[in-house]
């Protein structure tokens, strides 16, 4: 089975002169760590909305372990899958606890048992001491990493991370990698964007590179560096599908 | 219910670190009402006491002119102005005064014209005596060509409805010297004939038989909707502070979606709607605080600074509903500013102006009830005017859960239909 499959979505945002997406369409089997990768404006941000149902496409399919993404089914959707947006999803004046309670709570999670669930992922993200500071005073890093927390409250078996370690340090970024491994060690998927190439050749076992809102190429790093006579990593892979043009 | 708990005590975890928030839902509204209600006293004693200057000119310095003179001040409407500077009023003055404008009413007692009464009662009374076969021996003057008559002068601008009141005051004086000399008279021929019984324990005669006396027409006591400063202001300007709720809703709402708090709860299974109606309800729940702590001030604050101590009307679960109805429909209308503006600048000039409008024609500024009719029609309008008519209904004529239920419909539904386009607009921004 499928963790995520995109059929020919197209996606044009009212007011908009250009679609954002044209046609795109991947898919990754479950139990994976995948990436989704292109440039500024290739659309994996409206891509991710669309899964989520933050934003309604215009044409297409969106299946999540073989559920379509209907009206219907959003709920359901939802329930499997815990998405970290590109921006802080946090209350700034409230602290981490009191944010993650509340979103636990909304989630139906309640009492101690909750407050114990929270506590142990502030812990295993080296943020226990900081569980009852205000999340606005928080460093970017630790914004990233609250923010992850608040995406795996309900153990989501799948995980979608928008660029989930842009503007961190060396250590926070090295310690959501390792989280993320160890989530998908447990059988989860995880679905990540990134502009950091060496990270994604690192961690993603699949890869779909994209840019203007349609795939470019998708396959495993190797193959895909493997594949093209003049490349040594990952981003040379990158350049040679998408260009060296920058995008506005 | 866990989401809508929740968010009840997420929102009030918000309010209680926004110190700036605070003040503004709790201290602004008491200095508000304190305010209001200080600088409107005097105008509302006015209002209630409006009294009017009549220049006076006495020609005739007899019992006509101190019946006028005392008759006008008696009834608390009138200053009896009867010299200017050091002189005494003459009729050429006065008449320059009004001419001028300085003064709407004038009034000139011809001389003679308490004789003239006097005269005519003697002759009413010398006739009643010849018929009834007694000697008549009251004096009376020859006949007058011209009769005298009481001179008004009107500013030309003066109203109708004044003009002719002061007229039928006037006559109602008029009558009542000449038919109290009448009597008087009569009086003292009855008893110079009957001379045997002992002259005060004659009874005098009373004409007035029959008088007039003003009821109140509420379920128990009545107090005049504009009675006092107090009892407009402390209820009026409640309800404007209440409404000022709009503004931190807004900038809630506004803040979520930047912050981007509002995507996380989007993205969590459960319906938007619990977690609206927590907000909902718990702005409602300030409203309601916000409400009894400036009527606590009425009660109590007020009265230390000489002014009247307000009254709360005999229904209190009618007070609260309209409480609650007033927080619905302001939390409503911050949850649809807050909707439909992307900046909380934005929402804030647009609340605040707004409700500033709405206040003004809605009857928090001036009552209503002095507003001429075509803004009182727009006035009625205005959803702060549903809610001081209902405070209104309960605190001076005394109504019940029953009396209000229009208001209280008015409100709640105008709270429905905002909340519903807030949703509709918010259901938009998802494509
Ligand atoms: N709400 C919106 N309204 C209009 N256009 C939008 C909106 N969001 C994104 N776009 C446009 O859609 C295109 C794709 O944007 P998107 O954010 O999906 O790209 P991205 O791949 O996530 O880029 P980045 O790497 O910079 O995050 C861009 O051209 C962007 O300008
Ligand atoms: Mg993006």
């Amino acid at each position: 089975m499928n963790s995520i499959a995109v059929n020919d979505l197209h996606k044009t945002y009212a007011g908009a002169l250009t679609p954002s997406l044209r046609g795109l369409s991947f898919s990754f089997p479950e139990g994976k760590i995948a990436g989704l990768l292109g440039p500024n404006g290739a659309g994996k941000t409206t891509t991710i909305s669309i899964l989520c149902g933050l934003v309604k496409q215009d044409a297409g399919k969106v299946r999540i372990f073989d559920i379509p993404q209907e009206a219907g089914r959003r709920e359901q959707i939802k329930r499997v899958v815990g998405i970290v947006p590109q921006q802080i999803a946090l209350f700034p004046q409230l602290t981490a606890l009191e944010n993650l309670v509340y979103f636990g709570n909304l989630y139906g999670f309640k009492g101690k048992a909750l407050k114990d669930k929270v506590m142990g992922h502030l812990e295993a993200f080296g943020l226990e001491k900081a569980a009852n500071k205000e999340v606005g005073r928080f460093s970017g890093g630790m914004k990233r990493r609250t923010n992850i927390i608040a995406a795996i409250l309900h153990e989501p078996e799948l995980l979608v991370l928008d660029e989930p370690t842009a503007g961190v340090d060396v250590q926070s970024r090295s310690m959501i990698l390792q989280f993320l491994r160890e989530y998908n060690a447990k059988g989860n998927s995880v679905l990540y964007t990134s502009h950091l190439l060496e990270e994604a050749q690192q961690i993603c076992e699949d890869v779909a590179i994209m840019d203007e809102g349609k795939l470019v190429v998708q396959g495993s790093p190797a193959d895909l560096i493997n594949g093209l006579d003049d490349c040594r990593n990952l981003e040379d892979v990158f350049l040679h599908y998408t260009g060296h043009a920058v995008r506005d | 219910m866990l989401r809508l708990i929740a968010t009840i005590r997420k929102e009030w975890l918000l309010l209680r670190r926004d110190k700036a928030g605070l003040t503004l839902l709790f201290a602004m509204p008491l200095v508000l009402i304190t305010v209001m209600a200080l600088i409107q006293d005097a105008p509302f004693k006015d209002y209630q006491e409006v009294k009017f200057d009549i220049l006076t000119v006495d020609n005739d310095q007899g019992r006509l002119g101190r019946y006028i003179r005392e008759g006008l001040g008696a009834s608390g409407q009138f200053n009896v102005i009867d010299s200017f500077g050091q002189q005494p009023l003459t009729e050429e003055k006065a008449q320059s005064l009004i001419a001028e404008g300085a003064y709407k009413i004038s009034i000139t007692i011809p001389k003679g014209a308490t004789a003239e009464i006097v005269s005519n009662a003697n002759k009413i009374v010398n006739d009643i005596s010849k018929r009834m076969g007694l000697a008549s021996q009251l004096p009376v003057k020859a006949v007058v060509a011209d009769s005298l008559a009481v001179q008004l002068y009107f500013d030309p601008a003066s109203k109708k409805a004044f003009k002719s009141a002061i007229q039928q005051a006037l006559d109602n004086f008029l009558t009542q010297v000449q038919t109290d000399l009448l009597l008087e008279r009569i009086q003292m021929q009855l008893k110079s004939k009957d001379s045997a019984a002992a002259q005060d324990t004659f009874p005098a005669i009373k004409l007035k038989a029959v008088g007039l006396k003003e009821t109140g027409v509420g379920a128990g006591k009545q107090i005049d909707v504009i009675s006092n400063s107090v009892q407009h202001n402390v209820p009026a300007w409640s309800i404007f502070a209440m409404f000022f709720i709009v503004i931190p809703i807004a900038g809630n709402m506004i803040r979520e979606r930047e912050d981007g708090s509002l995507v996380r709860m989007k993205l969590i299974p459960g319906n938007y709607g619990s977690i609206l109606s927590g907000k909902l309800l718990f702005f409602v729940g300030i409203c309601v605080v916000q409400f009894y702590l400036m009527m606590l001030v009425g009660i109590y604050i007020l009265p230390m600074l000489g002014l009247p101590r307000l009254q709360l009307g005999g229904d209190h679960a009618a007070g609260l509903l309209t409480a609650a109805s007033i927080g619905v429909t302001a939390t409503a209308y911050g949850i649809l500013i807050g909707t439909l503006f992307k900046t909380p600048n934005q929402a804030l000039n647009f609340g605040a102006i707004s409700i500033v409008i709405l206040s003004a024609i809605g009857g928090i500024w001036i009552p209503l009830e002095i507003m001429p009719d075509t803004m009182q029609k727009i006035g009625r309008l205005s959803p702060l005017s549903w809610g001081l008519d209902a405070i209104n209904d309960i605190y001076l004529r005394n109504g019940n859960v029953g009396y209000i239920l229009p208001d209280i419909a008015r409100l709640l539904g105008c709270g429905a239909i905002m909340l519903a386009i807030a949703a509709i607009v918010e259901q938009r921004r998802i494509g």
